[in-house]
């Protein structure tokens, strides 16, 4: 029996939210913090540079007995400059490695090469000092440029790879210097991913990894958009089918991390199927992965029913930001269709418009020039109790989604909906699996960018009574049994007892 | 003396004989230094005063005087040469050149209390016994020589060479024909003739720079300032010129190769005229390393950086690395084959330049060592310039520090043994610089594409 005696149950390692950020994934966490009083939490927050974030968004509730911040971006400083030769046994390793991690994926296993590598970096064979001064550290890195790049840029070359790689050393040490835990539960792959790869290295402690989204197809968008990542082709060089080369090991270098992550990780969550899916795609252990969807307060919820009015009110609801992802323009543009059939319909679209102010001043025009100014309705940002029972249809038009709670809500209020197919969107209006699909369909499910099959859906529902009982019927079934708060903490609540009863186990063994 | 080779390339440019010739003219004039002057200057005032000046003994004591007004000056001001040289560089690359007359006038000022400090209590001590005329002579010419060489850097800073090598000239013919004028006085006339030569050179100098530069401010101390010069090229400064000048220090004052001349100062006749006379023959490779290093090698060594920084491909960088190394290779194989031809003539004709300087033939064994002892201090100062330009001060300070010991140790050594091995300590302890510095150089250039990324 050994003495390890964790103060910590479950040490959440936390990439850019959780509390310096507000948003889904932040309150998801502290949710989950709360909702388990009987657990003790340690919390690793890691953030780009400290001056992005402001002040603590969230009390830190009480449970929380350990709490860590580091910024992978605010570089400390570096090892004092030395010349010096390198091992070169490390870096036939860190070569093996390597190339593994860019040609062949194995799911399901980490190659034994990576596995050495890991541990030469935990053991400090592998140093920081090594990576930025070595002889052997310079010509692989020749090496891999001859070899691979097709950017010509040496120096951008360069300095892409020390960029890339600085990080890790911060989070072995981090690794290292972390308090004892029971488990660990990351919440994102990415730098936190393979940070809970390095604590779980060290100390075999159970891993668990939930993904609300998927991090590496994420950070792929940013690394598609970002305008930083240099492109030093001539116009002869390049050729538009291939991405930047820095972009491209960019994206491989996350790829590596996630599925650093999944190999390592015991067990892993996605909200909805689809995203599971793709963790399997990406490299995920089937067998290891599971869906924990979210879950919203269905009891109170309910009591909005009371409030709704006998007869279905025909206005179309859209809940979120005015943003472009949200693609409010579609909706507009459905709604023309919609009143010309049903000419006392109307659109309201809660949510704050001031982050994309362009935007919304485009789709304010588009409604003037659809001819539908005192239809359409931009009302701000709204109290959700208030409402929903005023919507007779929530629409959401999304051109992404991951899992919207605004949909789960409004089907616990009895609201119907229509939905383009992203995200979770059909597991929510259509159901998943047999059991599921046999509640029904809680609404319409409609092609991205298509207005018109969004108002023929519209309209088939607000027109024909019965068809949107059902629909209502279906979603307030759906919600009650598997997207309730106690589903999610029920699940969460038997995943946190396997993990620790596999980490006392550990300690027995 | 990165600007320099601005002018040689138009030179070259020419692509005609004549082009080079000047090409080569142009660097041997700028580059053989305030050194060679003097040499040549005291030399010719020595020569054309042997018959005239009597007793034929002042002659000697007033060489005598100036090479020790040279030695100590050029030590002296040793540490800043370097020092200041980088710290106006710096500056001018800041853009901030206005900075550079008030710190001009701060350095002068120091210069001044320092040699006139020492200059003042030598006055009153080791020269207490010799005539006031003589001692304030010396005083005047010793602060004003060290002034000089500090002014020269600054005026460097602004790579006006042909107005330095210009006011050099003057300035120097002003000494011969003025010491000429003066010799029937004796020392004292020669001496005078050689302040008021260097007194307008030192006007002259003070002239281009004051005329040169903005003026913002009066005075500034600021190169005093923590930090603003290099350490190590203070050290590098006084290792070089010390080093220069220790051998010929320990000939002077060890009583089998010396005796005194003049008061406190002592000379080695039978050391001296050897190794200045060797010197002159440096002048060819002087200009050869300057054409080569200040074209050719600055051209792939600012090629190599710009690929560096601009983002050129890996077998761009290595490809100028490459063309660097080869040019380097062709400068110092240019000069030691230069070198090599002039002291096969030299050979050649020693015992017939021997008699025609009227020296003994006794000399000739000597002459022939310190040919190759000169070669070799060649061949080290353009492996030093190369550093430099590769910014490896620490390994500039190593190569100077070993030069320094090597010939302390050595020619202390060849004094002890005999005659026979007189000015092989000095050869010896060169060769050991050079190679020296051909192995770190080699080791440096094979790991330069490293040590830019990586060690910086």
């Amino acid at each position: 029996m050994s003495q390890y005696s964790p103060k910590i149950d479950v040490l959440l390692l936390l990439e850019g939210t959780f509390p310096f950020v507000s948003g889904g994934v932040s309150s998801w966490v502290n949710q989950i913090i709360c909702g388990f009083p009987e657990l003790k939490f340690g919390v690793i927050f890691l953030g780009s540079r400290r001056q992005d974030y402001g002040e603590m968004k969230y009390a830190i509730p009480s449970n929380v007995v350990h709490m860590e911040t580091h910024y992978l971006h605010d570089t400390p400083a570096p090892p004092p400059i030395r010349e010096h030769k390198g091992d070169p046994e490390v870096f036939k390793t860190v070569a093996a490695a390597h190339s593994y991690c860019q040609y062949s994926h194995t799911p399901g296993k980490m190659e034994d090469a990576y596995t050495a590598m890991l541990d030469q970096l935990i053991d400090g064979r592998l140093s920081l000092d090594t990576f930025l001064h070595s002889k052997e550290s310079w010509d692989y890195t020749c090496e891999q440029y001859r070899a691979r790049s097709t950017d010509p840029s040496f120096v951008d070359y360069f300095w892409t790879v020390r960029a890339m790689h600085v990080p890790i050393w911060m989070l072995k040490d981090i690794a290292a210097n972390a308090p004892p835990a029971r488990i660990y539960h990351t919440i994102s792959t990415g730098y936190a991913g393979l940070l809970g790869t390095l604590l779980k290295r060290r100390t075999g402690q159970p891993l668990l990894l939930t993904e609300h989204g998927i991090y590496t197809k994420e950070r792929k968008i940013d690394l598609f958009q970002s305008e930083w990542i240099k492109d030093n082709r001539n116009i002869f060089q390049r050729e538009s089918t291939q991405i930047s080369y820095f972009r491209h090991i960019w994206i491989r270098f996350f790829e590596v991390l996630g599925l650093s992550c999944y190999h390592s990780a015991d067990y892993i969550v996605a909200l909805y199927e689809i995203n599971r899916q793709r963790q399997i795609h990406d490299g995920a252990p089937p067998d290891r992965t599971r869906n924990i969807p979210n879950g919203v307060d269905f009891d109170k919820l309910s009591l909005l029913r009371e409030e709704r009015p006998v007869a279905t009110p025909k206005v179309l609801g859209l809940i979120g930001r005015v943003v472009p992802i949200k693609d409010i323009k579609t909706f507009i543009r459905a709604m023309r269709t919609v009143i010309n059939q049903i000419p006392e319909a109307e659109a309201w679209i809660a949510g704050p418009d001031d982050e994309a102010p362009e935007y919304a001043e485009e789709c304010r025009n588009l409604v003037t020039s659809l001819g539908l100014t005192d239809r359409v309705k931009f009302l701000g940002f709204q109290n959700i109790d208030e409402l929903l029972p005023k919507i007779g249809l929530l629409v959401l038009s999304s051109i992404s989604e991951a899992l919207p709670l605004a949909l789960l809500e409004g089907f616990a209020a009895g609201v119907p909906a229509i939905s383009t197919d992203v995200g979770s969107c059909r597991q929510l209006i259509e159901g998943f699996g047999a059991e599921d699909q046999a509640l029904g369909a809680a609404g319409r499910v409609v092609g991205v960018a298509d207005p018109q099959a969004l108002a023929a859906a519209a309209i088939s529902l607000l027109d024909d009574e019965t068809r949107w009982k059902s629909a209502q019927t279906a979603g307030i079934a759906r919600v009650e049994r598997y997207y309730t708060h106690e589903h999610m903490f029920s699940a969460y609540r038997a995943l946190y007892q396997e993990a620790l009863a596999q980490s006392r186990q550990q300690e027995a063994s | 003396m990165a600007g320099i080779g601005f002018e040689l390339r138009k030179l070259l440019k020419k692509e005609s004989y004549l082009g080079l010739l000047q090409a080569y003219s142009y660097a041997g004039i700028i580059s053989s230094g305030p050194w060679i002057l003097s040499i040549v200057g005291v030399l010719l005032i020595g020569f054309f005063s042997l018959s005239v000046v009597i007793p034929r003994v002042a002659v000697q004591q007033f060489q005598v005087s100036v090479t020790y007004l040279l030695a100590t000056s050029l030590i002296v001001t040793g540490p800043l040469q370097l020092a200041f040289t980088r710290y106006v560089a710096d500056r001018l690359f800041e853009k901030k050149d206005d900075m550079i007359v008030p710190n001009f006038l701060g350095a002068q000022l120091v210069t001044l209390l320092i040699a006139g400090g020492l200059g003042t209590i030598l006055f009153f001590t080791l020269f207490r016994d010799m005539g006031v005329f003589y001692r304030l002579l010396m005083l005047a010419a010793f602060v004003q020589l060290c002034l000089i060489w500090i002014a020269t850097i600054f005026l460097s800073g602004m790579k006006r060479y042909t107005a330095i090598v210009w006011v050099f000239a003057l300035g120097y013919g002003t000494t011969v024909a003025a010491a000429l004028l003066l010799r029937p006085w004796g020392l004292e006339g020669l001496l005078s003739g050689f302040v008021f030569g260097h007194y307008l050179m030192l006007c002259g100098l003070w002239f281009l720079i004051l005329q040169h530069y903005p003026i913002k401010f009066f005075i500034d101390f600021d190169f005093l300032r923590h930090h603003r010069m290099f350490h190590s090229l203070i050290w590098t400064g006084l290792f070089y010129n010390l080093g220069i000048w220790f051998d010929k220090l320990l000939f002077w004052y060890a009583p089998e190769t010396s005796h005194a001349i003049i008061g406190p100062l002592r000379a080695s006749p039978i050391y001296d005229l050897p190794i200045f006379l060797a010197y002159l023959s440096i002048i060819p490779g002087m200009a050869v390393f300057l054409v080569r290093i200040e074209t050719d090698f600055v051209e792939f060594y600012e090629r190599f950086y710009r690929a560096v920084r601009e983002g050129a491909s890996l077998e761009m960088i290595e490809s100028l690395r490459n063309e660097m190394v080869f040019t380097i290779r062709q400068g110092l194989a240019e000069i030691v084959k230069i070198q090599g031809i002039t002291i096969l003539v030299v050979f050649a004709l020693g015992k017939l330049l021997l008699n025609w300087l009227g020296m003994s033939e006794l000399y000739q064994q000597l002459l022939y060592i310190d040919l190759i002892a000169a070669g070799l201090q060649m061949v080290f100062l353009a492996i030093l310039n190369i550093f430099f330009y590769l910014d490896k001060r620490r390994l500039v300070v190593l190569l100077t520090g070993i030069f320094v010991v090597s010939n302390a140790v050595l020619t202390s050594v060849s004094i002890a043994i005999g005659p026979s091995w007189y000015g092989y300590g000095f050869a010896l302890s060169l060769l050991l610089s050079v190679c020296a510095g051909m192995v770190f150089l080699s080791d440096k250039l094979e790991k330069l594409e490293y040590e830019t990324f990586m060690l910086q």
